[in-house]
């Protein structure tokens, strides 16, 4: 344990300035990152667009797990419950009612939080391995139903987006568009974390993953902050799962309740530092740059080759890159041996 | 001042399946007063002040604040009608600094603040005022125990409570740190807080109390003034054991 030592008081106006400064550095990074993402855009070849606009899906759809699993610490193992329930109302509602694109993206969002709140009410009483199992079922279960209700979602059979024809209410975006509309999605779900970090609804999420007695002993209403939160995390992942129903045209139950999904968006937050915004946006663009390079370069092994480095990433890494980093700077510590000590239960 | 009761509890009472932790608990705090309440391990101090915070929901009885009935209400409503509280096993927010860990309170509390900067800048006020000025950058994992259970005080004033339980304060403490915080349990009481202090320490009890009830498994064994509730046999009895007692009596 370290031993008390008074810090020197600095001039008060120059630690406002520095303070200040600090405040807007990630607000300025953040839109030089955006100008370079658009920037980008022209150097690449069609192939490369599309691997990079699946890399912004990932980025929103990780900066919204992280919402209610990193912030709150509610881990959803049944994210994917939300990205489904965008794409398949997109589908339906462009398909069968003939709504613009626009209007299904925004409702698509909607919808989905909605429903998380709907679940989150009853499912966020449930703490750790439970919640994670109970949203898990819902996902499993929600896919069910979407497979089964065949007259809406052509059941197992998928749902095909009109894009051409009279039936197109919207034209297709083409590479082009859907790498702005995800890079749009990406930079929303960043903006909107960044916001969340520094109010008020941040510390109250982050008291509540600490200790919600505690935290509702100094008058936050934890159930609402939770379902919120959860609400909120769901309404981005709804509209991602909207845009991607769009760009693949024909969508089954499989692929857009797929599990693997919620858990790419889990080992993303976690690799990048959970409960911090430049984490998970960090951990989907690593992970998902790696992952296409593995696989174009070892097509056989590249699976394994991913699994080992995530294990090492996570032994050596527990908290995440960026929460390393920052205690690392704090404490001068920058040893990852000493750092997996510390973590070691 | 009212002369409402800041704090008023009938027949409170909770059970645990087979085991009715408190029963029967009825007394009244007035505005400005601090009341010790003490007892033997397992006499259910605890569970009354999670009775009265709303972490715990009474099964009989009612619980008034300023008049209000507020029996079985939420712990977030509880605080923000005021009524802030300690935990004996110290909880801080990791993660956050010392400075943010108080903040929060602040954001939430009663006459709380949306205001980021403005709740920060507060929280300063506080940690100076509980003795930790300058600790406001920490993580409050590298306190001292003295001083996490500062950190715990000082997220209670953050709400800028009427009435402040205090659960164990000064548990594991050792003596020359014991005095700050009865000096600053005076303090507060001549701001007006009416404050609940559970204590093991007996000395610390007799120097704050203006009121003392003792309970002994789960009852209200008596109350009163301190002096005259510590020298009662009864009271006696139920720390030591009926053979003390005696012995005593037979001494004298």
């Amino acid at each position: 344990m370290p031993t008390r030592t008074q810090v020197p008081q600095k001039g008060v106006t120059s630690t406002v300035r520095r303070d200040q400064a600090r405040r807007l550095r990630p607000w300025a990074l953040g839109l030089v990152a955006l100008l370079a993402a658009l920037g980008l855009q022209g150097q690449l070849y069609s192939g490369q667009e599309r691997t990079v606009a699946t890399i912004f899906m990932f980025v929103a759809l990780a900066e919204a797990w992280n919402l209610i699993g990193g912030f709150a610490g509610y881990a959803s193992f049944g994210q994917v419950v939300f990205f489904g329930v965008g794409g398949y109302f997109t589908a339906v509602a462009m398909s069968h009612w003939h709504f613009s694109f626009w209007v299904s993206l925004l409702l698509s969002g909607v919808i989905a939080a909605l429903f998380a709140t709907l679940i989150g009410i009853p499912l966020l009483r449930l703490k750790g391995h439970y919640f994670a199992i109970a949203t898990l079922g819902v996902a499993e279960g929600m896919r069910e139903v979407v497979t089964n209700m065949t007259d809406l979602t052509g059941g197992g059979a998928g749902i095909t987006v009109p894009t051409v024809g009279n039936n197109a209410t919207t034209a297709y975006l083409g590479n082009d568009g859907f790498y702005l509309l995800f890079l749009g999605l990406a930079a929303l779900s960043v903006l909107i974390a960044g916001l969340v970090a520094r109010n008020k609804f941040g510390y109250a999420l982050r008291a509540i993953n600490q200790d919600e007695d505690a935290a509702a002993a100094l008058g936050i209403n934890t159930t609402r902050t939770k379902v919120l939160a959860f609400a909120l995390s769901g309404f981005i992942t709804g509209l991602v799962g909207a845009s991607y129903a769009f760009q693949q045209v024909t969508i089954f139950p499989e692929r857009l309740f797929d599990v693997d999904i919620t858990v790419l968006m889990i080992i993303m937050v976690v690799i990048g530092g959970s409960g911090t915004v430049l984490g998970p946006l960090l951990g989907a663009v690593a992970l998902q740059f790696l992952s296409e390079f593995l696989r174009q370069n070892f097509t056989n092994l590249h699976t394994f080759i991913l699994g080992a480095i995530i294990i090492v990433a996570v032994i050596l890494l527990p908290q995440g890159a960026v929460n390393y980093v920052r205690e690392a700077r704090r404490t001068k510590e920058y040893s990852l041996l000493a750092n997996v000590r510390k973590y070691r239960l | 001042m009212s002369a409402v009761p800041v704090l008023e509890t009938r027949g409170l009472g909770r059970r645990f399946g087979g085991l009715q932790a408190v029963s029967d608990v009825s007394f009244s705090v007035p505005q400005g007063q601090v009341l010790g309440v003490i007892g033997p391990n397992g006499a259910g101090k605890s569970t009354f002040i999670n009775l009265v915070s709303g972490h715990i929901k009474p099964t009989e009885g009612r619980v008034l604040i300023d008049g209000k009935d507020l029996t079985g209400a939420r712990a977030w409503v509880i605080a923000q009608a005021g009524v802030a509280r300690t935990f004996q096993i110290v909880k801080p927010f990791r993660g956050m600094s010392v400075r943010e860990n108080v903040a929060v309170g602040i954001l939430y509390g009663s006459n709380g603040t949306n205001v980021m900067s403005k709740a920060l800048r507060a929280a300063d006020e506080v940690l100076e005022e509980v003795g930790l000025a300058g600790l406001g950058d920490r993580p409050p994992g590298e306190l001292s125990v003295a001083d996490a259970r500062r950190l715990e005080f000082a997220k209670a004033l953050a709400l800028r409570p009427r009435l402040l339980l205090l659960d164990e304060v000064m548990a594991g403490l050792r003596h020359t740190e014991i005095e700050p915080s009865l000096e600053l349990i005076r303090t507060l009481k001549a701001r007006g807080i009416t404050i609940i202090v559970v204590e093991h320490v007996m000395k610390a009890i007799l120097a704050v109390s203006d009121q003392v009830l003792v309970l002994h498994q789960g009852k209200v064994l008596t109350s009163g003034d301190p002096r005259e509730v510590l020298s009662d046999p009864r009271v006696i009895e139920a720390y030591l054991g009926h053979r003390y007692v005696k012995r005593r009596e037979g001494d004298s």
